[in-house]
Order: C-alpha cells, then sequence, then structure tokens
C-alpha cells in the first residue's frame, strides 16, 4: 500500500449560492478535479485539489472520462455548463452564484450542484483515507 | 432598409465580430427550440460541445453591445442586452450565449439578448456576424 494521499473536502454555497454541501471524495481512477473554466486551473480548482490530494486538470486543454471526475469547477452563470455535469451525474461546483436555470435545469440537483462558492468556502472534513 | 445600409458599407469594415459555425452539437436542437444558442470555441470538452454551436473565431475587435445587429444568415436582430461577462466569455473561450429574448436587460451575467423572434435551424457554414448600431453609422 502506498501513503494515504486523499481527504475528504466540504464544498459550501456562498453567498447567495445554491445547493451543496457536497462533500468530495478523491479516488485512485476518480480523482480529478475537472476545471471547465478556461484560462487553465481555476483557483478554486487549484485549492480544492490541493486539500484533497485529488489532480487539477484543464478540460478545456486534455480529455477525460466523466468516470475519473472527482468534481467539476465551472464559471457558468447558469445556461448551459450549470447542467451538462449535474445531467452526467459528476459533482458540479460554480463559482458564479447560478440556480437551477436554463434547458438542462431538470437535472440540477443540491445533492449534485453547489454554486457561488468561492476558497473561503472550501473546507477539510477528514483525515486521509486512501 | 438593410440594402440601403449595406450601401452605405460597401466595405465591411464595421464588422465587430464574425462568426461560421463549424460544428453543431446533439443536444442543441433543443436549446433553439428554446430561443438559445450556446457557442463555444473548438477547444471545447466533448460534454459541453454536445449542446454547443462551435466555432474558431477571434475575439470582437470592439465590445458586444446592445443596439448592434446581429445577422443570422440573412436574418437581422438588434441586440438588446450584453450580460456584465459576456464579453470576457468570448474573449477567453469564444463563449456566447445568445438568447433570443428580447430582454432590456440579461438575465444570466453571461447573456447576449436579442430580439424575440425564432433562431433559424442552424447549420455547418452558417455565419453570424455582429455591425455597429444603426445609429452610429455616419
Amino acid at each position: 500500500m502506498s501513503e494515504k494521499k486523499y481527504r475528504k473536502v466540504k464544498i459550501n454555497a456562498g453567498r447567495g449560492g445554491w445547493g451543496g454541501p457536497l462533500v468530495i471524495e478523491p479516488k485512485p481512477g476518480k480523482d480529478l478535479i475537472y476545471s471547465v473554466t478556461g484560462g487553465g486551473i481555476h483557483p478554486l480548482a487549484a485549492k480544492i485539489a490541493a486539500l484533497s490530494g485529488g489532480t487539477p486538470f484543464d478540460g478545456f486543454k486534455s480529455k477525460a472520462d466523466f468516470s475519473q471526475i472527482a468534481v467539476a469547477v465551472i464559471d457558468c452563470g447558469g445556461t448551459a455548463r450549470v447542467g451538462v455535469y449535474p445531467m452526467k451525474k459528476v459533482l458540479t461546483v460554480d463559482i458564479h452564484a447560478a440556480r437551477p436555470s436554463g434547458p438542462l435545469m431538470r437535472f440540477i440537483t443540491a445533492d449534485l450542484f453547489v454554486s457561488g462558492v468561492k476558497e473561503e468556502n472550501v473546507e477539510l472534513v477528514d483525515e486521509a483515507y486512501a | 432598409m438593410w440594402n440601403w445600409w449595406m450601401k452605405r458599407m460597401p466595405d465591411a469594415s464595421g464588422l465587430i465580430y464574425e462568426i461560421e459555425i463549424t460544428a453543431v452539437g446533439a443536444l442543441v436542437e433543443e436549446f433553439t427550440a428554446e430561443g438559445i444558442w450556446v457557442f463555444f470555441n473548438e477547444q471545447a470538452p466533448q460534454e459541453v460541445a454536445e449542446f454547443a454551436l462551435l466555432h474558431q473565431a477571434r475575439p470582437p475587435q470592439q465590445l458586444l453591445a446592445p443596439g448592434q445587429i446581429l445577422s443570422i444568415g440573412p436574418e437581422r436582430y438588434r441586440v438588446t442586452a450584453v450580460g456584465p461577462v459576456a464579453n470576457d466569455n468570448i474573449a477567453k473561450l469564444g463563449h456566447l450565449v445568445l438568447k433570443a429574448n428580447g430582454f432590456g436587460a440579461a438575465e444570466l451575467p453571461g447573456d447576449v439578448c436579442i430580439e424575440a423572434r425564432p433562431l433559424p435551424c442552424p447549420s455547418v457554414g452558417l455565419k453570424l456576424q455582429i455591425w455597429p448600431a444603426w445609429e452610429n453609422i455616419q
């Protein structure tokens, strides 16, 4: 066994945000902190990766399977990306304080989606586990 | 009216932004029915491309603003509102959220609202152009 590297991280809705809290649990083979924000890895994704031990990943640069994603980090105002990852049952953190809206609204639920998230809304909840 | 305007702009030098559609995602039809088109550049991940219209356009020469005219093929629509992050999205990701809802204020920060008329059927090769507001043309 290699040394334990992953930690659970809890993500709460920020000011004016909606949904959550979500608990992110990276696992071997499912540890990507998937930033779909453009302009590189978003600082919020970098923080979640640093705390959880997950691997930061730029969705605009490389491809990954949904099965490998521990959490998707988006900066969507509420039309499209806001629903795509919840539709695929991928935990989704939105930097903008978006609420369920848009054509994919029916997929956006509080157990899969949290919004308005800033770095101070991310907290470590557990000891290393895997 | 448009022909008159075009005669006054023979070299098309006022063009602010032009997008040529290079791919139409499988879910775009559902969005079109709601009067919404979502654009991204071709670097968009596959799951995003599913509901998007892709393109390779360079960022616009100037900021998009209400009053400008959007042409989609032969159709003309007046831009009614531009959300506070819309121009940033376009510059960064080629990401444009077009809503044919006629709103005078963007409901969501990335929205670019145009007159509330049906959007045409999107296809590869279809061009969208944004032109200056009529009243700014001398």
